[in-house]
């Protein structure tokens, strides 16, 4: 189930388990401090194993995957674009994700800038003219994909920090040369 | 040099942006990194006044700065911020009233108190509109000049053909099918008389 070699990918939401059950006492959150430990432990190591590209476009493919399903089995992809990005910024609040806004969006390009502030992976960091949110990237354009069926692609394209960090994205559908 | 510098930070601090330092001729490599982290300073500080002004006059559109300018962060965030809430602000008026403003203290109450206001009183009009419509429905206007039959009283339907008897209804269908009126059957005195004298009432003074 998890070991197996593959070619393709077999993530499902199953994978995840019944957390409820499984942690009667511990229950359903973690500190931010366990995810972090997680992602920047595995980002060294992919680092050093692979070279920092490698790993950058791990994160990315990784966090697209991710995207995909949360917004297949999480979201409901029948709203239209503004119920839908409501329902997004509620859910990513709820499961304190990052607080989502929408600074421009522009529906027949299909074309947003947004920003994500108390982001999960970053806030706190300190602003450096490196961009860390390889997986952020990934997650948005999943999500993007699998509500609108077309392939996108999310940049980190600024941050700053002003208390905490918030980072600031593009995010565009592909062209089909793209 | 230390000289050079103070007068250069004290036209930063008047609001100015002074003239960066020219280091070409600089041998001293401490000296040299000095006049370039102040040059780098006086960049940050003119991309600041050129980002903070057209921002203070509500125009956000084609104003960045360099990813790299943190002294700029605060800025950033406002114009960010800005940014989210005239999107918002489109959004509500396009009637998308799901929209919140979050984390923003008092401005947050402010605004969300304002859509749900909005959200309230386009909810009281749309009822007064559709029970005004469901009124007006009810209502179907009679008026122009009305063909009845001098004898019978019948009236003769709209486009209908005045040879065909059809086209001629009692005046009771025509009224009850285009008002809410309705009629009851009963004989007026004068038709009493004439019709079944002997039920009729013996007239009295005042009639």
């Amino acid at each position: 189930m998890f070991k197996e070699e593959r070619t393709g990918y077999k993530f499902s939401w199953q994978d995840i388990g019944d957390i409820k059950n499984g942690r009667p006492n511990l229950g359903l959150q973690v500190p931010v401090l366990a995810y972090r430990l997680l992602q920047y432990t595995m980002r060294d190591v992919l680092i050093a194993e692979l070279g920092v590209d490698a790993a950058n476009a791990i994160f990315v493919k990784a966090g697209r995957h991710a995207g995909t399903h949360f917004c297949k089995n999480l979201l409901n992809r029948n709203f239209g674009f503004n119920e839908f990005i409501a329902q997004l910024q509620r859910v990513l609040k709820e499961m304190a994700i990052g607080i989502l806004r929408i600074e421009k969006a522009d529906l027949v390009n299909m074309n947003l800038t947004l920003t994500v502030a108390e982001d999960l992976d970053c806030s706190g960091l300190p602003c450096t003219d490196e961009v860390v949110c390889q997986y952020d990237e990934g997650f948005i354009a999943g999500i993007m994909e699998a509500y609108t069926g077309k392939a996108f692609r999310a940049k980190e394209i600024d941050c700053w920090a002003s208390g905490d960090r918030v980072c600031r994205f593009d995010v565009r559908a592909l062209q089909e040369n793209q | 040099m230390i000289a050079r510098a103070i007068e250069k930070l004290t036209i930063l601090m008047q609001g100015k942006i002074p003239a960066r330092f020219d280091n070409t001729g600089t041998e001293d490599a401490s000296e040299r990194n000095f006049a370039e982290t102040l040059n780098q300073l006086v960049t940050f500080m003119e991309e600041i006044h050129q980002f903070i002004n057209p921002l203070a006059r509500g125009e956000l559109s084609d104003i960045k700065l360099s990813p790299g300018n943190f002294l700029a962060s605060p800025f950033k965030e406002l114009h960010s911020r800005l940014c989210h809430l005239t999107w918002q602000a489109k959004q509500v008026a396009s009637g998308d009233y799901g929209q919140r403003v979050d984390f923003m203290g008092e401005f947050s109450e402010a605004f969300n108190f304002m859509i749900i206001a909005l959200e309230r009183n386009e909810g009281l009009l749309r009822g007064k509109i559709d029970e005004l419509e469901q009124a007006l429905g009810h209502i179907k206007r009679l008026e122009g000049i009305l063909p009845i039959c001098a004898h019978c009283k019948r009236i003769r339907i709209e486009s209908g053909e005045p040879q065909i008897q059809m086209s001629w209804i009692k005046i009771e269908s025509y009224l009850s099918t285009r008002t809410d009126a309705q009629f009851t059957h009963t004989i007026c005195p004068e038709c009493m008389q004439k019709h079944y004298p002997e039920f009729a009432q013996p007239e009295t003074d005042e009639s």
